[in-house]
């Protein structure tokens, strides 16, 4: 009895996320992946078949088909959006990593007392919207921008800058937007590090530098993983960066996914392109769990 | 020169080594503070550390020999971790020099000095074997692989870690971190060991399990052993000498032996040990003795080196177990005073009673019970005499 009431008492708590996962995130997703194995038609809704009592189960089941993806294998155009895509998300998420670290780890050793308001600017800029922080950036790389116009005043370059609708300023934009989720579990492990190990480490001859890399680095690792992971995945489906700083000239699956759904109105192929790029995306995330797994029999 | 002979005229006299259940060092003989020739191992000359305007560490001059295993004593807060952390090389001293075998290494990081430290967290690599946090200075010095893992195996034989060789420190109980740390500390036969609160955090039974470890490992290395502890009975355990501090100052360094007979100050005699002082003013001084005129009109007579004028306040110090207690009034009347027995504790070997004197005063009188040589047992609401001899009270000034 008493048993029973226990076991309903928890489904209360852990049913609600579970509901909340199947309905906005399992019931969607088996939608997509239903549209990616459709066909395009010139109807409403564009894709063909819908599903009708009438015609039954096994009718509507027969007209799926995996066309779509070997659509996309053929075609280089989204083999090399993907590859450019996860290439644009690993060097930015390495870049993010070096400049947060030094960030991370200065905010770790500041005094106590500094630490919140140093917090408070790593998350301020979530207090305007992103697009606008995009638009600025614009303003700032253009050719007659702000950048341009400073070195110039300096004299350290005579021609404008040409970094507006080029690779690099897709990469200026991630780092620049995905900074603070690179920071903040890094400095979530750095904090964590006790200072008396450091100082152990130098007691026993360790130089400062040969310390960091021997102790601090690796006690940082569930952060780096942590931060690298939440750049890494949502650089690899970036949107608006590459729409926006990009221009023409940088291939991402995000800009592919887009122009298929509203340009070309190809719903089953733009789908199975959201699909190929989730599934893409759980091969870092199983990884992560496997690393946080290993962390935890470790028991740290 | 050494700043306790210099301070305090009584620590060249020769007292006993306190009896007590000492394994290590000192030996009968082991006084090398007393051999003006012999140079220090570690010299504190002049040092002073200031926290924006908190002074620390307030002008200590301190010897330390080859071999000892010295104490700094003193409650948190006193200095003794700055002065330990200043040595290592985690603190630079306002003012002063620290030497080490005679070399001037106040500017030296801390990974170019002949110490290692053990500290009071421990301190181990979380993310390290046993076996590796052990050898993880022998590896800073770039020592070949085989002989590594020979000094490795050498330190955990010694502190019987051997079977936890390839855990973690999280997977360890605190009394084997704490052996741990103390391995990866000898590990590469520093000629200095310096531990801060090294046994604070274990329980009382197997501190002293770890007093008597850190003596044999300090004895079977013969390396010299610096400790810090706020616990005055783990100081006069394992310490061949002991400094006290307060207040950022060295009140006195002597050996356990002499700061139990001989303290300076109503502070380190109230710090270590049970003590009974009574207040008075010095009335006459004369050949080696003084006399105090006590509250309520008692004399007392002590013999006492002390320089003090006559009119000056002062305190005399006597242990519980230098007061004798009886029922009859003693012959003498210099160091007797009646009172009341207030209080008995009954310890089985021996008694503490609890006198309420006529001036008010509480003392503490110890009494071993010798059952048949007692003449009559003390009991409560007794009126009893209590009389020490001439030689038992310290004269206090400071």
């Amino acid at each position: 009895m008493s048993t029973r009431t226990s076991d309903l008492r928890r489904w209360y708590v852990i049913g609600p996320p579970y509901l909340w996962l199947l309905f906005f995130f399992l019931i969607p997703f088996f939608i997509v992946f239903k549209l990616s194995l459709s066909d395009v038609a010139t109807a409403i809704p564009p894709y063909t078949p819908t599903f009708s009592w009438s015609q039954g189960i096994g009718k509507f089941l027969s007209q799926l088909d995996f066309e779509n993806y070997t659509f996309l294998f053929g075609d280089p155009l989204y083999v090399n959006s993907y590859l450019s895509s996860l290439k644009i998300a690993f060097f930015s998420t390495i870049l993010t990593l070096v400049v947060a670290y030094p960030m991370a780890y200065g905010m770790a050793r500041a005094p106590k007392s500094w630490q919140p308001t140093l917090m408070m600017l790593v998350i301020l800029p979530f207090w305007t919207s992103f697009l606008i922080r995009i638009y600025a950036w614009i303003a700032i790389l253009k050719p007659e921008g702000f950048l341009s116009l400073f070195l110039m005043k300096l004299g350290i370059i005579s021609e404008p800058l040409q970094i507006m609708n080029t690779t690099t300023a897709v990469y200026i934009g991630i780092v620049y937007s995905y900074l603070p989720f690179m920071i903040l579990p890094l400095y979530a492990s750095l904090e964590k590090i006790n200072p008396s190990l450091l100082e152990a480490a130098q007691d026993l001859g360790s130089q400062p530098w040969r310390a960091f890399w021997q102790v601090t680095f690796p006690l940082s690792l569930p952060g780096v993983f942590a931060g690298c992971l939440l750049v890494f995945i949502p650089a690899v489906g970036e949107f608006v960066i590459p729409d926006l700083l990009g221009g023409s000239d940088t291939l991402m699956i995000g800009k592919t996914l887009w122009t298929e759904f509203f340009n070309n109105r190809d719903w089953p192929l733009a789908s199975a392109v959201a699909v190929l790029l989730l599934l893409v995306l759980i091969i870092p995330i199983v990884l992560f769990q496997r690393q946080q797994e290993m962390v935890r029999e470790a028991g740290r | 020169m050494d700043v306790a002979t210099a301070r305090d005229p009584k620590a060249n006299t020769s007292s006993p080594q306190r009896a007590g259940p000492r394994t290590a060092a000192p030996q009968s003989g082991f006084a090398p503070w007393k051999n003006p020739d012999l140079p220090p191992i570690v010299r504190f000359e002049g040092i002073t550390k200031r926290f924006d305007e908190f002074v620390a560490v307030n002008n200590v001059t301190l010897n330390i020999y080859e071999k000892e295993f010295f104490a700094l004593l003193g409650p948190s807060g006193c200095g003794k971790s700055t002065l330990l952390r200043m040595l290592a090389g985690f603190e630079r001293p306002t003012d002063g020099r620290i030497f080490v075998a005679g070399e001037d290494i106040t500017d030296l990081p801390p990974y170019e000095r002949p110490v290692n430290m053990m500290f009071q967290s421990y301190a181990l690599f979380p993310h390290m074997t046993v076996e590796r946090n052990i050898g993880f200075g022998l590896r800073q010095e770039g020592m070949p692989k085989d002989k590594i893992a020979e000094r490795v195996d050498e330190a955990m034989g010694m502190l019987e870690l051997r079977q936890f060789a390839k855990r973690k420190p999280n997977q360890l109980s605190g009394g084997q971190q704490q052996r741990v740390a103390l391995a990866r500390c000898i590990a590469k036969k520093p000629r200095i060991v310096l531990l801060d609160e090294p046994l604070g955090a274990l329980d009382k039974k197997l501190r002293q399990q770890a007093q008597f470890e850190l003596m044999r490992i300090q004895e079977t290395t013969g390396t010299t052993f610096i400790i810090v502890t706020h616990d005055q009975e783990e100081a006069m355990t394992v310490a061949s000498r002991i400094a006290v501090m307060e207040k950022g100052l060295l009140v006195q360094v002597a050996t356990p032996g002499d700061i139990y007979e001989n303290p300076k100050t109503r502070y380190i005699a109230g710090f270590i040990g049970d003590v009974n002082v009574f207040e008075g003013k010095v009335s006459k001084v004369s050949d080696g003795c003084i006399e105090i005129d006590a509250n309520g009109g008692y004399k007392f007579k002590t013999k006492s080196t002390e320089t003090v004028t006559v009119g000056q306040q002062v305190g005399l110090a006597l242990r519980p177990e230098k007061i004798r207690i009886g029922l009859e009034k003693p012959t003498s009347d210099v160091n007797v005073i009646p009172g009341k027995v207030e209080d008995i504790g009954y310890l089985g070997s021996i008694s503490h009673y609890h006198v309420r004197t006529a001036p008010g005063e509480r003392v503490t009188a110890l009494r071993a019970n010798a059952a048949h040589t007692v003449e009559q047992a003390i009991t409560w609401e007794d009126s009893v005499w209590l009389d020490w001899p001439v030689d038992a009270g310290v004269v206090l000034t400071g």
